[in-house]
């Protein structure tokens, strides 16, 4: 049996006290060492009491100069008017920590942003001992915050004013060209007036010139008209009135029409119908008509005299395929992804002779593609394109 | 004889336009705006109004609001715009035009026919 001899107690003392001294230098030396973080303590009332390298780094002061001093020092004259930081004590003691983002001040007087975490230390019987203060220094991430936020808004207002700008360019071709439309039309009817007899016959010369500047004036009306129609569905303005129609009636309709046309390039034109697109369908007649028209007179215009045009209407998937085929210059595969651009006007054999705005295959996709369909494209060069418009088959009253 | 009714703000289109009705034998008068337009259906009975949309003072949508179709029971309104669709064309058959003819795609044969076509049927 060990018997415990004043001598043996004061030894298993001893080397007790060595083990807590050993643990509270190593904590120490933990603390003192770590340059990244100020960590100090302060007492109670907020006066400084240890000091580390960290915070001899962030804050500038050593620690013979900064002990024994109020911990409001490294606060700015504004947050020291405002009390703030006899507040944040009140509330480390209240929630047993504080955590805040903002200025401090060094000893130089230069300025820091901080992220600051307060803790109030108690004893074993829960009294308030003082206070532990963890400083960040955390200027970079600050000045990258605030540049990208600047670049933020940079981007946010440089948007704002393009897509402003957007809007002024889609208002500007709409007025301009409603503008433009005006004389065009007076010159039309005063040349129609003339060409049409209404003033009393015409020399064969006059006429003739008569007949050009009509011709031209035409063009000018078409390319207008184009214009006009294109800022619209730009601006999203286009609305569609949608009814069920006769595809039947619609396509001899639009073959009628270019009839004339078609016949005068020595041209020809059939169209094949699917029976079983013998139901209607629901579409914004009037605009698809138009963008039928423009597909047909394209493929009218790229054809050399005596080539063909075939219409064909069926079913692909569920849509209603209606394809434009021609004999004509075809378009060679590296041209396609231009083919749908505005004022795209792809040269080819014919091209020097083919007038038109070059809008009107944009404008025909945009307005396919408003009725949630698509147009797509075969071609081979010199033998002839095939357009394909394909549309979702909604029937009435699906 | 018919008379028609023009209200166009364009002088040479309105111009042209009475120029080309009278050829035929129709009393024609013009109006520049909606204002003048009212004031003329006052004093006359106008068995077709051709009328323009796009006017200053006052437009045709507003000629077609303060006009009283009941007091004309004979007039005809057909819309001779620029438009080929759109709210306004839309508002403007609402109110109680007949129907529209596009300007530009318009000849003046093709006007003449149009009108004579509407009057006779009136």
């Amino acid at each position: 049996m060990k018997t415990h001899t004043p001598t043996t107690h004061l030894t298993s003392l001893r080397t007790q006290h060595t083990v807590v001294f050993d643990e509270l230098e190593r904590y120490k030396l933990l603390v003192e060492s770590i340059e990244d973080y100020a960590i100090f303590m302060m007492d109670p009332k907020g006066y400084i009491q240890t000091w580390n390298k960290g915070a001899q780094k962030n804050k500038g002061y050593a620690a013979h100069e900064i002990i024994g001093k109020h911990f409001s020092k490294f606060y700015t004259e504004i947050d020291m008017a405002s009390k703030k930081p006899e507040r944040e004590l009140e509330l480390a003691q209240k929630f047993g920590r504080v955590e805040d983002e903002d200025w401090r001040v060094r000893k130089d007087g230069s300025k820091f942003w901080a992220n600051v975490v307060i803790t109030a230390l108690y004893d074993n019987g829960g009294n308030l001992v003082g206070f532990a203060k963890v400083t960040r220094d955390l200027t970079d991430r600050k000045k990258q915050e605030d540049s990208m936020r600047t670049a933020n808004l940079t981007l946010k207002e440089q948007q704002k004013k393009l897509e402003a700008l957007n809007t002024s360019k889609d208002e500007f071709v709409s007025l301009a060209s409603h503008q433009l439309r005006t004389p065009a039309t007076a010159i039309k009817n005063l040349l129609a007036i003339l060409l049409e007899g209404f003033s009393g016959p015409l020399e064969a010369a006059h006429r003739e010139l008569i007949s050009k500047a009509y011709a031209s004036n035409e063009r000018q009306l078409a390319i207008v008209e184009s214009l006009l129609k294109v800022a619209q569905v730009d601006a999203g303005k286009v609305v569609l009135n949608k009814t069920p129609t006769d595809i039947k009636t619609l396509l001899y309709g639009i073959l009628e029409d270019q009839s004339d046309a078609i016949n005068e390039r020595g041209q020809t034109c059939k169209l094949t119908m699917d029976s079983s697109l013998s139901d209607k369908i629901v579409i914004d007649e009037n605009n698809i008509r138009m963008a039928l028209e423009n597909l047909i007179d394209n493929a009218s215009k790229y054809t050399p005299h005596g080539g063909k045009i075939i219409l064909r209407a069926g079913e692909k998937d569920n849509q209603i395929d209606i394809s434009i085929q021609d004999t004509g210059v075809g378009i060679a595969s590296k041209d396609m992804d231009k083919l749908f651009e505005r004022f795209s006007r792809i040269p080819n054999d014919m091209s020097g002779g083919v007038v038109g705005s070059g809008l009107g295959l944009y404008w025909a996709d945009k307005i396919i593609g408003l009725h949630g369909g698509h147009i797509e494209v075969d071609s081979k060069v010199n033998e002839g394109t095939t357009f394909h418009v394909l549309h979702p088959r909604v029937t009435p009253g699906a | 004889m018919r008379k028609i009714l023009i209200v166009e703000d364009e002088e040479i289109l309105r111009e042209s336009y009475q120029f080309i009705l009278s050829t035929e034998a129709y009393v024609v008068e013009a109006a520049s705006d909606g204002k003048k337009a009212l004031e003329l259906c006052q004093k006359m009975e106008f068995d077709l109004i051709l009328l323009d949309l796009m006017m200053p003072v006052m437009n045709g949508i507003e000629f077609l609001e303060a006009y009283e179709p009941s007091e004309h029971p004979r007039t005809k309104i057909v819309i001779i715009s620029n438009l080929s669709g759109g709210d306004m064309l839309a508002k403007a058959l609402q109110l109680g035009a007949h129907k529209n003819i596009v300007k530009a795609s318009i000849t003046p044969r093709q006007l003449l026919s149009t009108v004579r076509y509407e009057v006779e049927a009136i």
